[in-house]
């Protein structure tokens, strides 16, 4: 359970467990959470709670909400979260964090009703971003186009994949993967050539100054340096040897 | 895993994937050349059940459609397609809901469905819970169904903004699924279908981890190698960290495929 904690100049002056669908923070004494600062508004914000989700609202307080320095109308709190009310600091705790969550099976939970989102209940929809950009490190490569109708174009290899060849003729792609690019055969009469090899029709890896043809191209393959992750810097390099 | 359908007029490829974390795979597809129809489940529940529940909804969703269809083409029921789908769709329901009532380690599973039906150059879509419907035409990748997740609902009631649903803790969190209640309200509509577009049906585990720019491109540049499409779609969530089972089922309109009517093959048949 979540867990909210009011201090002022380094001690605590009041805890909570966010156990309410709405909690209220203000410089009057019937909110919840009361916040005796004069640049603190009487009905100041809002903590809203939505599934696994607690949402501050500032209530239009005359000097704002920050939280963690910046002004916020409206935010998701997460583990760790200082909420500033004048001197005050408010600070939230989830042991619960979101990866945790994610990893947690599908569950049923009731919805917000639809007459109060006042939508169809059918019809088409944008998409809710994917929770963050993930961290994988991919590699970046790039071909350079030797002949065919591309020739002498430098391509950077920054997608998932990158077809090559005539489409709807004889194509093939190259695909980018955490370990490398790999090269997989899409349609036609003829495989892919590496290095003057038929390459076959299974996805196979390819390797920097790698020469590919498909159909009328013929390209070359060149790593451009893989993006190493941060490990090996800092503490652990200094450590060891 | 892998599977292919083709036929005629419209030709598919599935692959599912436990991923990199889960034990099992919870997630079932079904596919049925003859009738044209596919369908994505996502089953959830402990000991094992969410399988059960998955496999459950496509097997008696494919076996109501085609007891209706069947009728349909005999002439025998008036059944439209939309019709035929919320009642397979409400039949698998009560059945799963009956069976996690009559099994105590079952309680409380359930699952999300997402299916398309090929019918008369239109594409029946059905769905519940948070598994997905997209089409792409003319290399744009729209979605069709609304997600009924907690998350779709708090940006939908603009409690949260649609940037800042990435820092929600509320991802799988459904409002709906089969299995749980006794009734439920499954979105079916119809759209019209045009040689080339590409339907994908997916879990969670695919859209949560792919960006809907990445599944563009990737249908758009392999919609004439299905298999290659689906199983890259797959990897492609693994690769990107595929903590949930991996689901895509993709199909392609090769041309059109209007109904054979049984007023007009009784009409007209006799003069060929």
């Amino acid at each position: 359970m979540a867990k909210l904690v009011l201090s002022s100049g380094g001690s605590i002056v009041f805890q909570c467990f966010v156990d309410k669908e709405r909690l209220s923070v203000g410089r009057d004494p019937t909110n919840q959470i009361v916040v005796d600062d004069s640049s603190v508004s009487r009905e100041h914000a809002q903590i809203v709670a939505v599934g696994n989700d607690h949402i501050i609202v500032d209530l239009a307080s005359a000097n704002g909400t920050f939280v963690n320095g910046r002004r916020m109308l409206r935010h998701i709190l997460q583990h760790g979260d200082v909420v500033e009310f004048g001197a005050f600091n408010l600070r939230y705790l989830n042991s619960k964090t979101a990866t945790e969550v994610e990893l947690d099976r599908t569950m049923l939970i009731e919805g917000i009703a639809n007459a109060q989102l006042g939508l169809p209940t059918d019809g088409a929809a944008l998409s809710v971003p994917r929770k963050r950009a993930t961290r994988i490190n991919f590699p970046t490569g790039r071909v350079h186009m030797v002949s065919g109708p591309r020739a002498g174009m430098m391509i950077e290899l920054d997608r998932v994949v990158a077809r090559f060849g005539k489409p709807g003729r004889c194509s093939a792609v190259l695909v980018r993967r955490p370990q490398g690019y790999f090269l997989a055969y899409v349609e036609g009469r003829r495989a892919p050539r590496v290095n003057g090899q038929s390459a076959g029709k299974e996805a196979r890896r390819v390797n920097d100054g790698d020469v590919i043809e498909v159909a009328d191209e013929k390209f070359q393959f060149a790593v451009a340096g893989q993006r190493r992750p941060d490990v090996g810097r800092g503490h652990l390099s200094a450590t060891r040897d | 895993m892998l599977g292919i359908m083709a036929r005629k007029f419209i030709e598919a490829a599935a692959a599912t994937d436990l991923g990199n974390v889960r034990q099992y795979n919870e997630d079932s597809i079904a596919m049925d050349p003859e009738l044209g129809v596919v369908a994505v489940a996502d089953g959830m529940g402990g000991h094992r059940a969410g399988e059960v529940a998955s496999a459950m909804a496509t097997q008696i969703v494919l076996a109501g459609l085609r007891e209706r269809f069947a009728e349909l083409r005999s002439g025998a029921d008036q059944h439209s397609p939309l019709l035929a789908v919320e009642e397979s769709i409400n039949q698998a329901n009560l059945a799963i809901w009956g069976a996690a009532r009559a099994h105590a380690g079952r309680l409380g599973m359930g699952t999300t469905l997402a299916l398309a039906l090929f019918h008369d150059n239109r594409i029946v879509i059905g769905h519940i819970g948070d598994s997905r419907v997209y089409r792409l035409r003319g290399g744009k990748l729209q979605l069709m169904t609304r997600d009924d997740s907690l998350l779709r609902d708090q940006v939908d009631a603009r409690l949260i903004s649609v940037a800042d649903a990435a820092e929600s803790h509320n991802r799988g969190l459904v409002t709906q699924a089969l299995g749980i209640v006794e009734q439920v309200t499954a979105h079916v509509r119809q759209v019209d279908a045009m040689p080339d577009d590409i339907v994908l049906l997916c879990s969670d585990g695919l859209n949560e981890l792919v960006e809907d720019a990445d599944i563009e491109l990737i249908l758009q540049e392999l919609g004439v190698n299905l298999p290659l499409a689906a199983q890259l779609l797959v990897q492609t969530a693994k690769d990107n960290g595929g903590y949930d089972n991996i689901t895509a089922i993709v199909a392609r309109v090769r041309k059109p495929f209007p109904a054979a009517r049984g007023w007009q093959r009784r009409l007209f048949g006799w003069q060929h």
